[in-house]
């Protein structure tokens, strides 16, 4: 029986085409799985199915009826759950308190019987092993833990389709295998699972059926006994290059920027990065290559003095960092873009033209003697939006108001204006459309000729391909590969970006 | 020079500027309509009220105008001071609420070095730029504490600020000035709290039959820098770039090479030191000594002010005289047997007003941008 058809679904947003006519039949007691790069289409299918999002066209069956989602209420009384990648519980509340939340038991039809919501979890979490104290209070819970009240609240709902967005990419490996035990379980009681990944190990051991999508579409949907991982990875990478770079050679000069047995520390505590050592020259693009979530933002934030190392040394110049402030570090020459536009790059209330000498405003002719001078900076902010083709150039225009590509554009002004010797260039084509793109790598590619040594952070394997000089692989917080694009192919980077392969450049 | 008005009155102003007044001015007026149904309510007369209160307010010309408009404005030097002290810090994204306690180490800096024996004879003018000069420095220093805490340990303002409102008040108004502390006055010349300061440390009357002095004339100055420094310095530039992205923990400016730990320091010791010039105001201004018991309250009066005037110098320098009109004339609505303490409720009405601004700014850019856009 077919639990969830959906048919030449299309949604677009801005400059995206997410999903582009998308078709899958989902069988009633199956584990279905999608798969794909980041922003491949398989999270926005899935919220369409959910009702988060409204697709352009497209029709959505549920058990066989046609379906009319215009919000998660309706997919919940579809008996469509959804498991979300950060969780929606409320951390003061106990389990039980979190898992009736919105649909509490009752006594004299307004007082809310906790005795009675206790029983009904536990019987809930007995019947698919979900194992939880019902009377703990959810912030003194394990994230694997916090997952299962998560089940259990859709499970309490009726759900018999549930989704699972990234499940695994906040569990530990023995979480991991308490998740997918329970997902055999699940089945077993005869629910359909979906469960959306990107990575391959996972989705071969649990699923039955996997799709892959590219770039919104579906490349093909598999039977797990007819694949391998080596397939599945070449169909989510494909092999088609988008966008074709000029290779420029230059001879790498001296090292301008070193990192040494770096260990950091997220936030949550976890190791995100281990002993990390790599030199970036002058006149040469360094890729990190690597599925997001494996400790490229903790290089980030280390470089940038956010987080602080456990131990090891970033220099710059041939200068060690010690204790680095990001003021520190960007006056010792580091020039930084991106992918978080409105977070980090851009300070969105202020206009073109002050967001475009940020981190020279002290500088002469901005501002002498702690007092800006306006004329200079209008002259100088109607000469770099041009210079770098900001639409429209109008440099009274506040940041907000400029497109994803043109606020980019605003960022790569700023930055490589400055006085640098070093670009830690961070997803710097993440979220832009082609012509945008093709814009940055111009200017990754001028910057190499003027001798700049930079960093490349990409999640995008055609990027790294065809930039890089030489290529790191980053897998769980470690280098497991080092080579150039000479030396390989995007299906062994890839194979390397999801562990199942080690290469050391001698 | 055509250019560079060109420049800074039409390229620079923002897209519909003019409803950042219209907004709040139709917030007053509705806070004014919404208090006249509350006196109407009890069974007064409304327009009677308002005829008192703003007859008295230093507004509009009629009996005794002279003495009200200096009440008025010497209201509006306090009023502005407090309002400042909260408006500075909140342009980094910080949210202050000392200024209660930073106005009364103002007002008590201000009583000792006003009766010190060593300034005592001092000529007035050096007397007083002495005292402004301390009461700066230690307002500062109070508001400094809040500002450290924040920016080296990551200790929330707000709680701190309320702490030291409460030390900077029992420290002296439980041990300094009291019969006995080291600050009061000797018991033998018959007065309670601190001496009074000397005559050289009076602030000077500036309208002749009035208790107007120079206080509002060094308010005004405090604003005028205030405005510069926000909108014509790297300083605020950075301040201003810090509270727009204080919501994502000012990652923006540090990258851009902001020291944001120094920024937050030095805008909570301004904010300290304003509030503390217009303590410093009540004691040199009209008090004459630190009393036995403040009545405080210009502290949140302050920021009250700061939310009408929009945490713009040029708007707080507006509300703050409005608070201080509503206060001046206060006095006035009990002739139409309404409590004095009437025009705390349209002060209250006006800020839940302004508090709703994004609301009023909806619906009157519905209205008014609507019609605009059909003329066009």
């Amino acid at each position: 029986m077919e639990a969830l058809r959906v048919e030449n679904i299309v949604k677009r947003f801005p400059n995206v085409l997410a999903n582009d006519n998308v078709s899958l039949s989902i069988e009633k007691g199956e584990i279905f799985a999608i798969v794909g790069e980041n922003g491949a289409g398989k999270s926005t299918l899935m919220k369409i199915v959910y009702g988060l999002y409204l697709p352009d066209s497209g029709n959505i069956y549920v058990f066989g009826k046609k379906a009319n989602l215009k919000d998660s209420r309706d997919a919940i009384n579809l008996k469509i759950g959804m498991v979300h990648q950060e969780f929606m519980l409320i951390p003061r509340f106990t389990v039980t308190e979190n898992v009736v939340l919105g649909d509490e038991p009752k006594k004299f039809g307004f007082v809310f019987d906790y005795n009675k919501a206790v029983k009904e979890v536990k019987e809930l979490s007995e019947k698919y092993s979900l194992t939880v104290d019902p009377t703990e209070k959810v912030e003194n819970l394990p994230v694997g833990i916090q997952q299962r009240v998560e089940i259990l609240k859709i499970l309490r709902r009726g759900a018999e389709i549930l989704i699972f967005d990234e499940p695994t990419a906040v569990l530990t490996p023995e979480e991991t295998e308490e998740l997918f035990k329970t997902l055999r379980k699940l089945k077993e009681a005869g629910k359909t699972i979906v469960f959306i990944s990107h990575k391959l190990s996972e989705v071969m051991e649990i699923a039955d059926r996997i799709a892959v999508m590219r770039r919104g579409k579906v490349q093909g949907i598999v039977k797990k006994e007819e694949t391998n991982e080596r397939e599945l990875a070449k169909m989510m990478v494909g092999r088609d290059v988008v966008l074709e770079i000029e290779r420029v050679k230059t001879e790498p000069g001296n090292v301008v920027f070193e990192v040494k047995d770096l260990a950091v520390k997220n936030p949550r505590g976890i190791i995100g990065l281990k002993d990390v050592s790599f030199k970036v020259r002058e006149g040469e693009i360094v890729a990190i290559a690597g599925v997001e979530g494996n400790g490229q933002s903790e290089l980030v934030n280390a470089i940038l003095g956010f987080y602080k190392p456990i131990k090891g040394v970033i220099s710059i110049a041939g200068k060690e960092m010690k204790f680095i402030t990001p003021y520190e570090i960007r006056s010792k020459g580091l020039a930084y873009i991106t992918e978080d536009r409105k977070r980090r790059g851009l300070i969105l209330q202020y206009r073109a033209r002050e967001n475009i000498i940020l981190g020279k405003h002290t500088l002469y002719p901005f501002s002498k003697n702690g007092i800006m001078n306006d004329a200079a900076i209008d002259e100088y902010a109607t000469r770099k939006l041009q210079e770098f083709d900001v639409r429209p150039p109008e440099p009274y225009m506040k940041a907000v108001n400029f497109s994803g590509g043109n606020q980019q554009k605003i960022i790569l002004a700023r930055e490589l204006s400055m006085d640098h010797k070093f670009l830690l260039a961070s997803q710097p084509t993440r979220g832009l459309d082609v012509g945008a793109m093709e814009f940055v790598y111009k200017w990754l590619i001028e910057e190499k000729k003027k001798g700049i040594g930079i960093l490349l952070i990409s999640l995008e394997l055609s990027e790294v391909m065809g930039l890089a000089d030489r290529i790191l692989v980053l897998y769980k917080g470690e280098i497991v590969g080092e080579t150039t694009p000479e030396n390989t192919t995007e299906e062994e980077l890839g194979e390397m970006m999801l562990g199942l392969k080690r290469k050391v450049l001698q | 020079m055509k250019e560079v008005f060109g420049r800074i009155f039409i390229h620079r102003r923002e897209e519909n500027w003019w409803m950042n007044l219209l907004v709040p001015i139709t917030s007053i007026i509705i806070a004014l309509i919404v208090g006249a149904i509350f006196i109407a309510s009890t069974g007064r007369d409304p327009i009677l009220a308002y005829k008192l209160m703003f007859g008295a307010s230093g507004f509009v010309p009629g009996p005794y105008f002279k003495t009200h408009f200096a009440e008025m404005l010497l209201y509006t030097a306090l009023f502005a001071s407090t309002g400042l002290a909260f408006a500075l810090p909140a342009r980094a994204g910080l949210f202050s609420i000392g200024a209660e306690g930073q106005f009364l180490v103002g007002m008590i800096t201000a009583a000792f070095f006003g009766f010190w024996k060593p300034l005592y004879n001092l000529p007035s003018f050096i007397h007083i730029t002495i005292i402004f000069a301390i009461v700066i420095l230690f307002g500062g220093l109070w508001g400094l504490i809040a500002g450290f805490l924040k920016a080296k340990k990551g200790i929330n303002e707000t709680i701190i600020t309320i702490m030291l409102n409460w030390i900077a008040f029992h420290l002296i108004e439980g041990w300094l000035v009291p019969t006995g502390g080291p600050l009061a006055a000797d018991v033998s010349t018959g007065v309670s709290g601190t001496p009074y300061v000397s005559p050289s440390a009076r602030l000077p009357v500036i309208l002749p039959g009035t208790r107007l002095n120079i206080s509002i004339l060094v308010m005004l100055l405090v604003i005028y820098l205030a405005w510069f420094l926000l909108y014509r310095t790297v300083f605020g530039y950075e301040i201003r770039a810090m509270g727009y992205t204080a919501i994502t923990n000012m990652e923006a400016p540090k990258i851009g090479g902001v020291n944001t730990e120094k920024r937050i320091m030095q805008i909570m010791f301004m904010g300290g030191a304003i509030a503390a010039l217009g303590g410093s105001f009540v004691v040199l201004g009209f008090l004459g000594q630190y009393p036995p018991v403040f009545e405080g309250g210009y502290g949140f009066d302050g920021i009250a002010v700061a939310l009408i005037g929009g945490n713009e110098p040029v708007g707080i320098l507006l509300s703050s005289m409005l608070i201080g009109g509503l206060r001046t004339g206060a006095t006035a609505v009990q002739l139409a047997r309404i409590p004095k303490t009437f025009p705390a409720i349209i002060e209250g009405l006006i800020v839940a007003f302004i508090a709703l601004n994004e609301l009023i700014r909806y619906l009157l850019s519905k209205v008014l941008l609507r019609k605009k856009e059909g003329v066009a």
